[in-house]
C-alpha cells in the first residue's frame, strides 16, 4: 500500500510529457490485449498475402538497426580504443537494451504461439534466418543486459557483481560486436528467400552485408540523435566534441554503403528496376535523401561541427535506414492491388512501443548512472576493488541508498 | 444408353449435345478423355459455353429447342453426300422399306392430323405389306416409298444456310461438326452421343432424341463399341426407378400399363402385344403375355390364378394423363385431398413453380418422406404467404440416405450394382423400404378391417420378413422371379421355390414370377449377381460381365449383332463387341443380343429384336408427333418457324400463361452446376457446397450487360409471363447473342437449384418455366422460354 | 538441405487438360481434413470461382479463367495447392523446424512446434502455408499432402475424389508420363512440366495447354529456394569468428599500448620521478 502510493506520488511529479509516454504505453498495452483475445486477424491488418505488417518491419526488422548504436560504440570505444567517446557508451547500451527488449516484447506479440518462443533454443534449424536472428536477439540482450547492469549494480553498489561485470566487459563488447554483425546482416538474409516477391531494386545477394553496414552506419547516427536530444531536452552535457569524432567516421561508413549499394544494383541485380513508378520514387528517396545526401553533408566539417546540421544529416540516415527496411520488409514486396497498412491496433502498439522506448530511457536516465559515466571517472585498469574515482557529475546522487554494504565500498 | 459408360472410351467422335457431362456427370468424363487420349475428338452443342464445351475440339452454340433443325442438316449432308454406311442401312435398318401411299408431309403437317385435339391418326404412315402381312421392301433404296427416299426428301430442306439461320450456329462451326462427325459413317469409325435434359425437355423432346438415333443409324453407329446413343441418366437410381415403373404409363419392365378398355388379361395382351410376319424377327415383345403373368404372380402370389386372371383386375385401369403437368394442374383444381412427396421437391423442381405451389395450399394432408426439410415440405411458409391461412397438415418423415440402407441401384449404362450399408441413419430416419412396408402392413390391417374392395391390398403377396426393415434381399429374389411349381423347360426340371435363371425361361402360366422381368437372370440359384465385383476383364474391351448385372441378361451392349457384318465379322476388327466364331459356331465377346446365328445363314434374327419388325427405325410410324423428327419452335420462341407455316409441335396442345417476344425479348434456359444437385434441398444444406456457388445467378452475354448496364454481380430480376424471380447477374463471354434469321437474339441461362428454404436460399428458376410438355412424354419444356430481364432485385 | 531418399517419393501429376473444373477435390480436401466451409457470396473471380483465395480453412482451391482469346472462349481450370517442394523454402526458414519434406514426398507441418511467426508464409513462393487469423494463438495451415493417407498406402483425398485431372504416384513415373504425354500430343499441351524444376522441383507437376501466366501462375526461380538464403547463412560461423577474432586482435593491439605507457607509468612512480599529469 505504502509502496504503491510512494510510485503514484513518483508519477504525479512526473513531467507532463512523461505522463503523456506512459498513457501511450498504456493504450498500447490494451491493444495488444485485444490481440490476444480477438486475434490477429480482426486486430491487424494483416492476411494470408501480408503476414507480416508494421509490427516485423518496424519492430523488429527496423528496431534492430536502430538499437545498434550500442555495439558500434562499444567497438569503437574498446576495440578501437577511442576512449574519448566512453560517455556515450552507457546511453548506447540502454538504448540498445531498451531496444532489444521492445524487439522481443513486439516479436511475442507478433507471434502466433508466445507460449512456444522458447522452441527455438530446443529445435534448431540452422538453415533458418530466423533461427539466427532469434538466437543472437536473445543472446545480444543478454549481452546488453550484462552491460546494462553495470551501472545497476553501480548504483546499488553490489561490489561483486560490479567486478564480475568489469571483468567481463571487453568479451563482451566482442561478443556484442560479433553477434550484432550476424543478426544485423540476418535480417538481411530473411529477404534472400523472397526472390520472386521482393522488388528488383532492393533484392539481391549482398542483402546481407547491406544491411549490416547500413545498421553500422544508422547506429552511430541515432547516438548523434540521442546525444543531441539529451543534450537539448534532459539537460545533459553538450558532447559535440565526441560527436564531431564520432561523425567523421560517418563518410566513410557510408561510402562504403553507398558503394556496394551501387555495386550490388549495376552488378548483381536483374531488371527491370524501374517499373513501378511509387517504388522507384521510394528507392529514390531512400537512397538519395537517405544515405547520398547525409554523405555528402558528412563530408563537409562545417556539417560535422555544426550541432544542428549534424543532427539534421544524422536523422537523415535514421530517415534512410528506415525507409530502406520498410522498403525491403513490406513496400517492396507489395502487391499494387491489394495494398496493406497498418490497422489502428497495430498502429497504436508500434506508437507504444517506441514511446516505451523513451519513456524507460528517461526514467533509467533518471534513476540510473548512465551519462555520469566519463572516461576521467573510471579507472579503466582492471582494479582489484572496483574504486570509483570522485569528481563526475551529480555523483553525490548516485550515493547507494540502502543496504549497501557502506565499508567495503569505503575502504 | 445403348452403350454403357466404360465403353466411351471406344469412340473415335464424341458429341455431347443437349447434356453437360463434365459438369453432371464428372465420373463419365474419366472414359470421354480416356478416348481423347487416343485420338477421339470431342464437339459440345450447346447454348451455352459449358465446362464440357472447355474441353471440346469443336464447340457448337445452338439456339435452345433447334436441336432437330441441327441434326437435319447433318441428315442431310450424310444423305446428299452418300455418307452413310451403307450395307448397315440396308441389312439392319428400315431404309429399305415402303411405306403407305396416303403418307405425306405437308408444311410442318404430316398426314392424318386433326387440329381439333391436337392429334394425328397413324393409320396413314404405316409400312406396306404384302398380302401375308410382310413389309415390303426395295433393297436399292431407290423407290420413292422407301423409307430412304422419304427421308431424303424430308431433310432435303435442312440445308446448311437454313439450318444455321434457325439454330444461330456460326456456319464454319456447323460445318466442321458436321464433317468431324459423319466421317465416322465407315465401318472401323465409331461416333457416341451423349444426350440429357437439353434434349429431352422440349415440346419435341422424344422427337430431338430420334434424331440423333437417325442418325446414327445412318452411320452405323448403333450397337457397335464406342457408338450408340447414351442417355446420361440423371438421378442416382433414375434408370433403377424406371424400369421398375416410376412412370405412370409402364409397368415393371416397360410392361404397358393397361388402360380402362383392357378389360381382362386377354384383352391387354391382345392389345399390348405386338406381331410380325416376318419369320426372321425376333420380336421379343411377343412375350409379353408371359412378363406379365409372371408379374401379376409375383404381386399376388397363390391369389393369383389362371380361373381369376391372375388378379388381372386387381390392376389399376388408365383412362387419361397422369404425368406431372396434368397432376398438377388438377392440383391447382383442388382436384387432391392428400398427397406423398417421397423424395421429390415439386416446387423447386416442377416447371411453372409458383402455380404448384399455390396448389398445395388446397391440400388437407401431405406427407413427405425426405432427408432434408425440402421447400415442398414448408410450402405453407414460402414467401408471401400467410402461414395462419394453410391448414394443411403437414408430415415430415425422415428419410434414410442411400448410403444408409442395403440394396441395388441401376446406373446409366444399365447396371445394377449393389450397395451396402455404410452407416446407421440418423436420429429417426427410416429407409424408404421400411416406409413402404409399414405403409403396406397397415392398410393390409385397415383393409381387412373395413376396406372398400379390399382385396387388391389384402391379397397383395406382401412377404418380406417380419424383421425392423423389410428383408431386401427377398425383394431382390422375388424381383428375379421364382418357380411357382416343379416344372421341366427345355428339357430341364425346375423345382417350386428355384429362382428363374433368365427370362427366356418365363412363362405365361402361372409357374413362373417375376417382379420385373428385365431383371430376370439378376438373382438366379448361383446368389445375387449384383453384388458380384470381379473385376477380369479378358476381351480387354471393358465390359466387366462379373462385375455386378447388367440388363437384359448382363449384356452389356444393346443391338450387338448389329456392330458386326452379315457373316458375323466385327465392322471394326479391333474392337470386336461380339463376334462369330465359324469353328464353334458360337458368338464371342458380349452376351449377343439374341444367340441366333449371322444374318447370312438361314435360321437367323434381324438384329433389332424389340421392334416387331427387327430393324432400326429410320422412320417410326408410332409416335405421337410423326414419324421423322420436323423443326418446330418451342411454345415460347422468339422467331417464327422458318421451315414451316407451324410455328410449334402441332402435336402439343398450347397451354395458357404464355408469353411473346415484345414483352419478353430473351430466350431463357434451365441447366445445372455441378456444385449444386437438383433442387438442392441436399447441396444447398451442405456448408461445403454452399460456399462454391452461394446464391441464385443468371449468365448473361457482355452485350446484354452493357445494354442493361450491368457489372457482373449485380442483382437483377428475372420476369416471365409465369412469374419473376432475382438473381446475380453473372457477365460472361460463355453467353453469346445468337444470330437469328438475321436478327441479333440475346439468350440467358438460369441454374434451376435455388429456392427459399435452407442454408443457401435463392429464386426459382422454375418460377419463370414453362408447364407444357412434350407430346410423347410430357417431359416440361424446362430448356426453353421467353423472359425479361431488369436491373435490380425484387422490391422487398 | 538434407537429400532425401527420392525412390519412395510421391507426387501429383495435374493434368490441367484434363480438369473439368468440377471441384470435388476441392469439396474432398474440406471434408478429409474437416475444414470449415467459408461464407461466400456470389463468385469471387471468374467463372464459378470460390473462396476467394486458399486460406487457413482452404487447402486447395480450384482457379477459374473465364475470358476470350482469338475470338475463342477459355473456360480453364487451375488447381492451387501446396506444391509439396523437394527443397521447400517453408522448411528451410521455420525457426524451430516445424516444417519438414518427408521421404513420401508430402511437406509436412508439426504443429506443436510452430511459433506462429509466419516466415514460411514470406518464403513460400507459392503463396501456400496460411494463417488462422481469427485465433488468438494461431497456427498455420496448408495442405498436407494428406500424408497420414500416404502412409496407408492410400492416395491423396483430392486425387481419389478427381474423375480425370490428377494421377498420383512415384515422382519419376509422373514425370515420366507428363513427358510422355507432351511427346504424344505435342500440339495439344504447352511443351512444359510445371513442377519438374520450379523453385528447384516440386511434388505436385502440371501441365496445360494455355500459358501458365494466363492461368495465374506465379514465375518462380528454378533454383531451390532455401540455396538463397543458405549461401548467406553458411557465412555465419565465419563471419562471427571474423568479427569476433578481428575485434579481439585489435583490442588486445590498442589496449596494449595503455597497458604498456600505464606499466611505464607505474615504474616511473616507483621509481620517484614526477608524476605526468596529461
Ligand atoms: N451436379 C449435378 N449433376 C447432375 C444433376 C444435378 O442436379 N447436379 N442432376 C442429374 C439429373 S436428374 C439429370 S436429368 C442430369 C441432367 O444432365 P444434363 O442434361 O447434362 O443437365 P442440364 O444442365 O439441365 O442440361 C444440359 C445442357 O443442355 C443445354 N441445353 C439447353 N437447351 C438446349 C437445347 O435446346 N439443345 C441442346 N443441345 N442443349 C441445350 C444446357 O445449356 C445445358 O448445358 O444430370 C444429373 N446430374
Ligand atoms: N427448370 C428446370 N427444372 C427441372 C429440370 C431442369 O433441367 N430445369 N430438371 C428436371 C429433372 S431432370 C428432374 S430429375 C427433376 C427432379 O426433381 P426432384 O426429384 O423434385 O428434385 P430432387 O431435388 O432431386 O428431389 C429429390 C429429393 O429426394 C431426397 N432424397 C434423397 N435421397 C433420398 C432417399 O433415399 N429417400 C427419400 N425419401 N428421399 C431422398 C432429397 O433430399 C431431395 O429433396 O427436376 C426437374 N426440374
Ligand atoms: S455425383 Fe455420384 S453419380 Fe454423379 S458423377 Fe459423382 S460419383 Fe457419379
Ligand atoms: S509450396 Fe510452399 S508451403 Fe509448399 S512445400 Fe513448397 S515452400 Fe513449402
Ligand atoms: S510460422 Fe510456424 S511453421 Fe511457419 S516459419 Fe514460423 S514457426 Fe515455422
Ligand atoms: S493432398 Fe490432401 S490436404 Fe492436400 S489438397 Fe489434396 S486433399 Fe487437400
Ligand atoms: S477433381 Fe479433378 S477434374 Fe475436378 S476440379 Fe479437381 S482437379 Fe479438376
Ligand atoms: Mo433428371
Amino acid at each position: 500500500m505504502t509502496a504503491a502510493s510512494l510510485v503514484v506520488n513518483e508519477i504525479k511529479g512526473y513531467h507532463r510529457f512523461i505522463k503523456f509516454l506512459i498513457l501511450l504505453v498504456a493504450v498500447a498495452a490494451v491493444a495488444s490485449m485485444a490481440r490476444f483475445v480477438f486475434g490477429l486477424g480482426p486486430t491487424t491488418n494483416l492476411n494470408d498475402t501480408y503476414p507480416w505488417g508494421l509490427w516485423i518491419s518496424f519492430d523488429v526488422v527496423t528496431a534492430v538497426p536502430l538499437a545498434a548504436g550500442a555495439f558500434t560504440l562499444g567497438a569503437i570505444v574498446h576495440c578501437f580504443h577511442i576512449k574519448k567517446l566512453e560517455p556515450l557508451v552507457r546511453p548506447a547500451i540502454v538504448t540498445g537494451f531498451l531496444g532489444y527488449s521492445l524487439v522481443c516484447i513486439g516479436l511475442l506479440l507478433d507471434l502466433g504461439q508466445p507460449h512456444k518462443g522458447w522452441h527455438v533454443m530446443r529445435y534448431w534449424n540452422l538453415h533458418s534466418p530466423m533461427f539466427e536472428v532469434s538466437m543472437c536477439v536473445m543472446a545480444y540482450t543478454t549481452v546488453l543486459l550484462l552491460e546494462f547492469l553495470s551501472p545497476v549494480t553501480e548504483k546499488f553498489g553490489w561490489y561483486l557483481p560490479m567486478r564480475v561485470l568489469r571483468w567481463l566487459e571487453m568479451p563482451l563488447v566482442i561478443l556484442a560486436a560479433a553477434i550484432s554483425t550476424l543478426h544485423q546482416s540476418s535480417l538481411g538474409t530473411f529477404f534472400l528467400i523472397a526472390v520472386d516477391k521482393l522488388h528488383n531494386l532492393w533484392y539481391n545477394p549482398l542483402l546481407p552485408l547491406l544491411f549490416w553496414v547500413s545498421a553500422i552506419c544508422s547506429g552511430m547516427c541515432i547516438i548523434i540523435v540521442e546525444a543531441t536530444a539529451c543534450h537539448k531536452w534532459m539537460g545533459q552535457p553538450n558532447e559535440g566534441v565526441l560527436l564531431r569524432t564520432l561523425a567523421k567516421t560517418l563518410p566513410w561508413t557510408l561510402a562504403l554503403y553507398i558503394a556496394l549499394r551501387v555495386y550490388s544494383l549495376l552488378v548483381l541485380s536483374n531488371g527491370p528496376f524501374f517499373d513501378q513508378p511509387v517504388l522507384t520514387l521510394l528507392f529514390g528517396l531512400e537512397l538519395g535523401f537517405g544515405f547520398i545526401l547525409p554523405f555528402f553533408m558528412f563530408t563537409q566539417q562545417s556539417v560535422r561541427n555544426d550541432d544542428r546540421r549534424r543532427v539534421i544529416a544524422a536523422l537523415l540516415v535514421v530517415f534512410g535506414l528506415i525507409l530502406n527496411r520498410f522498403n525491403v520488409s513490406m513496400f517492396g514486396m507489395m502487391d499494387p492491388n491489394q495494398i496493406y497498412y497498418p490497422s489502428l491496433i497495430e498502429s497504436l502498439v508500434t506508437i507504444g512501443i517506441i514511446a516505451a522506448h523513451i519513456l524507460f530511457f528517461v526514467l533509467i536516465a533518471k534513476y540510473f548512472p548512465i551519462f555520469e559515466h566519463h572516461p576521467e571517472t573510471v579507472d579503466y585498469s582492471l582494479p582489484d576493488r572496483f574504486r570509483k574515482i570522485d569528481g563526475g557529475k551529480g555523483s553525490e546522487e548516485t550515493v547507494p541508498v540502502v543496504g549497501q554494504p557502506v565499508a567495503e565500498t569505503n575502504d | 444408353m445403348t452403350n454403357h459408360w466404360i465403353d466411351i472410351k471406344h469412340a473415335d467422335v464424341i458429341m455431347c449435345i443437349g447434356s453437360n457431362p463434365a459438369e453432371n456427370h464428372p465420373i463419365s468424363f474419366k472414359y470421354v478423355e480416356e478416348a481423347m487420349d487416343n485420338g477421339a475428338k470431342l464437339i459440345s452443342v450447346d447454348p451455352r459455353y459449358t465446362r464440357t464445351s472447355s474441353k471440346s475440339d469443336t464447340y457448337a452454340q445452338l439456339r435452345p429447342g433447334t436441336d432437330i433443325a441441327f441434326i437435319g442438316g447433318m441428315i442431310n449432308y450424310i444423305l446428299n453426300n452418300d455418307l452413310i454406311h451403307k450395307e448397315y442401312v440396308v441389312n439392319y435398318t428400315n431404309a429399305a422399306f415402303l411405306i403407305n401411299e396416303k403418307y405425306d408431309f405437308n408444311d410442318g403437317l404430316f398426314s392424318g392430323y386433326d387440329s381439333d385435339d391436337f392429334k394425328y391418326s397413324k393409320d396413314t404412315w404405316a409400312y406396306q405389306t404384302d398380302k401375308d402381312g410382310k413389309q415390303l421392301r426395295d433393297d436399292t433404296l431407290q423407290h420413292p416409298r422407301s423409307v430412304y427416299q422419304l427421308l431424303k426428301k424430308h431433310y432435303s430442306r435442312y440445308t446448311p444456310e437454313k439450318v444455321c439461320e434457325i439454330t444461330g450456329t456460326a456456319i464454319q462451326d456447323y460445318m466442321e461438326v458436321i464433317r468431324t462427325f459423319t466421317a465416322t459413317g465407315k465401318a472401323g469409325k465409331a461416333a457416341t452421343i451423349m444426350y440429357a435434359m437439353g434434349t429431352t425437355q422440349h415440346t419435341y423432346g422424344t422427337q430431338n432424341v430420334r434424331s440423333y438415333a437417325m442418325m446414327q443409324l445412318l452411320l452405323g453407329n448403333i450397337g457397335i463399341a464406342g457408338g450408340g446413343i447414351n442417355a446420361l441418366r440423371g438421378e442416382a437410381n433414375v434408370q433403377g426407378s424406371t424400369d421398375y415403373a416410376i412412370l405412370y404409363h409402364i409397368l415393371p419392365g416397360y410392361l404397358k400399363s393397361p388402360t380402362y378398355d383392357n378389360k381382362s388379361l386377354a384383352t391387354y395382351n391382345e392389345k399390348w402385344t405386338p406381331k410380325s410376319t416376318d419369320a426372321q424377327s425376333a420380336n421379343w415383345w411377343s412375350n409379353t403375355p408371359k412378363y406379365m403373368t409372371s408379374l401379376l404372380k409375383a404381386y399376388w402370389g397363390d391369389a393369383a390364378t389362371e380361373k381369376n386372371d391372375f388378379c388381372y383386375d386387381y390392376l389399376p385401369k388408365r383412362s387419361g394423363n397422369y404425368s406431372f403437368i396434368p397432376l398438377m394442374e388438377r392440383l391447382q383444381g383442388g382436384g387432391f385431398e392428400g398427397l406423398v412427396c417421397m423424395g421429390t421437391n415439386p416446387i423447386v423442381g416442377g416447371p411453372d413453380a409458383g402455380s404448384i405451389a399455390n396448389g398445395l395450399d388446397s391440400l388437407k394432408w401431405m406427407v413427405a418422406a425426405d432427408l432434408w426439410e425440402t421447400e415442398t415440405s414448408v410450402f405453407w411458409r414460402r414467401p408471401g404467404v400467410d402461414p395462419k391461412t394453410i391448414d394443411t397438415e403437414v408430415f415430415l418423415l425422415p428419410a434414410a440416405s442411400s448410403v444408409e440402407k442395403e440394396g441395388s441401384i441401376s446406373n446409366s449404362g444399365r447396371w445394377a450394382q449393389w450397395r451396402y450399408k455404410a452407416v446407421n441413419p440418423p436420429g429417426h430416419a427410416e429407409s424408404d423400404a421400411f416406409i413402404v412396408d409399414q405403409w403396406v402392413k397397415n392398410l393390409k390391417k385397415m383393409y381387412a378391417k373395413d376396406g372398400e374392395f379390399p382385396a387388391p391390398i389384402t391379397d397383395l403377396d406382401w412377404n418380406y420378413g417380419n424383421g425392423h426393415e423389410p428383408d431386401i434381399d427377398m425383394v431382390a429374389r422375388e424381383c428375379n422371379g421364382q418357380f411357382t411349381r416343379d416344372i421341366r423347360i427345355k428339357g430341364k426340371l425346375y423345382k417350386k421355390g428355384q429362382q428363374v435363371p433368365s427370362f427366356a425361361f418365363l412363362q405365361a402360366d402361372g409357374s413362373t414370377t417375376s417382379g420385373n422381368w428385365l431383371y430376370c437372370n439378376s438373382y438366379t440359384e448361383k446368389g445375387n449377381m449384383m453384388q458380384r465385383r470381379g473385376q477380369e476383364d479378358p476381351t480387354g474391351m471393358g465390359f466387366y460381365h462379373n462385375w455386378a448385372w447388367c440388363w437384359p441378361v448382363n449384356r452389356r451392349v444393346l443391338y450387338n449383332r448389329a456392330s458386326v457384318d452379315m457373316n458375323g465379322k466385327p465392322w471394326n476388327p479391333n474392337k470386336p463387341i461380339i463376334s462369330w466364331n465359324k469353328l464353334t459356331r458360337k458368338w464371342e465377346g458380349d452376351v449377343p443380343d439374341g444367340g441366333w446365328v449371322p444374318m447370312s445363314e438361314d435360321g437367323t434374327k434381324s438384329p433389332f429384336i424389340m421392334l416387331p419388325e427387327g430393324y432400326g427405325r429410320l422412320y417410326a410410324g408410332g409416335l405421337a408427333d410423326g414419324p421423322f423428327p420436323e423443326h418446330y419452335e418451342p411454345m415460347e420462341s422468339p422467331v417464327n418457324n422458318l421451315m414451316t407455316s407451324q410455328q410449334s409441335n402441332p402435336a402439343v396442345a398450347i397451354p395458357g400463361k404464355i408469353g411473346d417476344v415484345a414483352n419478353y425479348p430473351y430466350v431463357g434456359t434451365t441447366y445445372r452446376v455441378s456444385e449444386h444437385w437438383q433442387a438442392g434441398a441436399m447441396t444447398r444444406n451442405l456448408p461445403w457446397l454452399v460456399e462454391l456457388v452461394p446464391d441464385m445467378f443468371v449468365e448473361i452475354s457482355e452485350g446484354l450487360a452493357e445494354w442493361k448496364n450491368l457489372k457482373n454481380g449485380d442483382m437483377v430480376t428475372v420476369t416471365t409471363e409465369r412469374g419473376k424471380i432475382e438473381a446475380r447477374a453473372l457477365v460472361t463471354s460463355r453467353i453469346k447473342p445468337l444470330r437469328v434469321q438475321g436478327k441479333m437474339i440475346e439468350q440467358v441461362g438460369l441454374p434451376w437449384h435455388f429456392g427459399f428454404n435452407g442454408l443457401a436460399t435463392g429464386g426459382s428458376a422454375n418460377t419463370l418455366t414453362t408447364a407444357t410438355g412434350d407430346a410423347n412424354t410430357t417431359i416440361p419444356e424446362y430448356k426453353a422460354f421467353l423472359c425479361n430481364i431488369e436491373k435490380g432485385g425484387l422490391p422487398s | 538441405m538434407s537429400k532425401v531418399d527420392t525412390s519412395k517419393q510421391k507426387a501429383f501429376l495435374i493434368d490441367m487438360t484434363k480438369c473439368t473444373g468440377c471441384r470435388g477435390c476441392q469439396v474432398a480436401c474440406k471434408q478429409w481434413n474437416q475444414l470449415e466451409a467459408e461464407k461466400t457470396e456470389f463468385f469471387s473471380g471468374e467463372g464459378y470461382q470460390n473462396p476467394p483465395a486458399m486460406s487457413e480453412y482452404t487447402f486447395t482451391r480450384i482457379k477459374f479463367r473465364d475470358y476470350q482469346k482469338n475470338g475463342q472462349n477459355e473456360f480453364a481450370f487451375y488447381k492451387e495447392m501446396c506444391m509439396h517442394c523437394e527443397d521447400p523454402a517453408c522448411a528451410s526458414v521455420c525457426p524451430v523446424g516445424a516444417f519438414e519434406k518427408t521421404a513420401e514426398g508430402p511437406v509436412v507441418y508439426k504443429a506443436d512446434r510452430c511459433i506462429g511467426c509466419r516466415f514460411c508464409m514470406i518464403a513460400c513462393p507459392f503463396g501456400v502455408p496460411k494463417y488462422e487469423w481469427s485465433k488468438g494463438l494461431p497456427l498455420v495451415k496448408k495442405c498436407t499432402g494428406c500424408y497420414e493417407r500416404v502412409v496407408e498406402g492410400l492416395q491423396p483425398a483430392c486425387a481419389t475424389a478427381c474423375p480425370t485431372a490428377i494421377t498420383y504416384g512415384n515422382r519419376d513415373e509422373m514425370i515420366k508420363i507428363a513427358e510422355e504425354r507432351l511427346a504424344k500430343h505435342p500440339d495439344k499441351y504447352i511443351h512444359k512440366v510445371y513442377g519438374k524444376e520450379e523453385a528447384g522441383g516440386t511434388s505436385v507437376i502440371y501441365l496445360t495447354s494455355l500459358p501458365f501466366d494466363e492461368l495465374g501462375f506465379k514465375p518462380v526461380t528454378l533454383r531451390p529456394l532455401p540455396g538463397y538464403t543458405w549461401q548467406a547463412l553458411r557465412m555465419v560461423p565465419a563471419a562471427f569468428l571474423t568479427v569476433g577474432g578481428g575485434l579481439s586482435a585489435l583490442s588486445w593491439i590498442t589496449h596494449r599500448k595503455d597497458r604498456l605507457k600505464k606499466e611505464r607509468e607505474e615504474e616511473a612512480a616507483t621509481a620517484g620521478e614526477p608524476k605526468e599529469d596529461k
